[in-house]
């Protein structure tokens, strides 16, 4: 029973209505935060330890000069190749058997190795409880065989669930009905996401939306390079010390001591 | 204390020593501890990863003040080459590996001392700065703070390597040197075999402590 999930995001069908926002709150109990209008219907402006999920607000201009208004639903993207459990020291980020990255909050020291490492900005730390806290696809819910509680309450259909396969096929079904610009973003890095978008746009156009995201190279010297050296060069110089030991031998002062009857000057 | 031993060092040197060694060793064993993810049984020890943590940071401090301390006493005697003897001992790997005639005399320090000395002087600022920047990455760039890991991951490879050629030395493979850090006192034949110009320039200068003579005669 490895049965991989995957949440397809159609961004063409979303209307802003933020029904996923409350959801996710709602069912993970976070408090709202209080924030300040900064001329965008968005809010809270980002994602926070306390808000797992938002939808982004953004206005461009295309060629001919008319202006479209983009919503995104924002959140982790439940990497396969997921930089957060690389770097995590001791477990608490891991992969599920749905294919979703979630946490052991008892695990987790709040050494915050995890927030610079993910190329999508996600995990955030809860102050109160020096806690990693993130979007968990609503594990519990999966394991119940329940859809998270953004796919719930989504009133459009903009944001479904299923196995690999048929959601793949629907995102790039959709993305041919859609033309022009639209594409499928997730399936094509880090050995593809466990949250699917179907983007009207391309994925430069969005804000906070990387377009190439991958597990940063420091992260790869770090954890593939430098972690396994650090043992081998200790081995190797055990190893040499030993051999010297056998071979060489150690270097004994000539005279054997200053005891009894040792050369004074 | 027999008769006719040396002082090598004073109990300032080896409080420092051994203030830098002891926190050196526990913050080595501490950060294995996260980085490999097998050794996170060692958390158990002081009470979870968290606590292990904690400790990691705060034993950082300690060994911050006494690497300043370290770095005070012994830049001058082991933070700088003298060539060119000093070329020539590593040219020839201090003896230690093949047979070589003719060994420039070494004084206090050779050269490889001074190599483990600058390791660690130079990765242990790096290891207290990232290691700061990690614990308090506010403020930082992403970029920045992925720099940081790096560099602590590679200031422990270098010196962790390091403490080993460093810990087989004073053991067995140079037999007489432990004493130096522990009691202050070595032998006059250690001397002799180890730092010869050193010898003779306490003899020179009248700097040789000998124990049984002067002050320090029973």
């Amino acid at each position: 029973m490895n049965k991989q999930l995957i949440k397809l995001i159609d961004l063409s069908r979303c209307t802003a209505c933020r029904g996923c926002q409350v959801a996710c709150k709602q069912w993970n109990e976070q408090p709202a935060s209080i924030t300040h209008n900064f001329g965008s219907y968005q809010n809270p402006p980002d994602l926070e330890w306390n808000t797992w999920t938002l939808i982004r607000f953004q206005e461009i201009e295309d060629a001919a000069g008319k202006v479209k208004w983009l919503f995104r639903k924002d959140g982790c993207m439940h990497c396969t190749d997921a930089a957060c459990v690389r770097v995590c020291p001791t477990e608490a980020l891991y992969h599920t058997e749905f294919g979703n990255v979630a946490i052991n909050t008892d695990k987790c020291i709040g050494c915050k190795a995890c927030i610079p490492a993910c190329p999508f900005g996600v995990p955030k730390l809860n102050p109160a409880t020096n806690r990693i806290s993130k979007c968990d696809l609503c594990y519990t819910r999966l394991q119940a065989n329940q859809p998270p509680a953004c796919v719930l309450s989504c009133p459009t259909g903009a944001i479904t669930i299923g196995d690999v396969d048929t959601m793949l096929a629907k995102a790039q079904k959709r993305v041919k009905e859609l033309g022009g610009d639209a594409n499928v973003y997730g399936d094509k890095f880090v050995d593809g996401t466990h949250v699917l978008y179907v983007l009207t746009e391309k994925p430069e156009v969005y804000e906070h939306l990387p377009a190439a995201p991958k597990v940063a190279d420091s992260i790869l010297v770090w954890k593939d390079v430098l972690k396994p050296a650090g043992l081998i060069a200790a081995g190797a110089v055990v190893a040499g010390a030993f051999l010297h030991y056998i071979t060489h031998g150690p270097k004994t002062p000539e005279e054997e001591s200053t005891c009894e009857g040792g050369k004074n000057s | 204390m027999k008769k006719g031993m040396i002082k090598a060092t004073g109990p300032f040197e080896r409080v420092v020593h051994w203030c830098v060694a002891l926190s050196c060793l526990f913050l080595c064993i501490t950060g294995m501890a996260m980085m490999y993810h097998s050794l996170n049984v060692i958390g158990t020890l002081v009470g979870g990863m968290e606590n292990l943590k904690v400790l990691h940071n705060y034993c950082g401090i300690f060994f911050a003040v006494s690497l300043f301390f370290t770095i005070l006493m012994w830049w001058r005697e082991a933070g700088l080459f003298s060539f060119p003897e000093d070329m020539q001992w590593i040219m020839a790997a201090g003896g230690y590996l093949w047979k070589v005639e003719k060994m420039p005399e070494v004084g206090k320090y050779n050269p490889g001392q001074k190599m483990f000395f600058l390791a660690v002087a130079i990765f242990g600022i790096v290891m207290v700065a990232t290691g700061l920047i990690i614990w308090f990455p506010d403020g930082y760039t992403v970029d920045t703070l992925r720099l940081m890991y790096i560099l602590h991951a590679l200031g422990f490879v270098v010196i962790f390597a390091f403490f080993f050629v460093h810990l087989y030395l004073v053991t067995i493979g140079a037999p007489g040197s432990a004493p130096a850090m522990f009691t202050g006192w070595v032998t006059r034949g250690w001397l002799k075999t180890q730092h010869p110009k050193w010898l003779k320039e306490m003899e020179k200068d009248g700097t040789l402590i000998v124990y049984g003579e002067g002050k320090y005669r029973k």
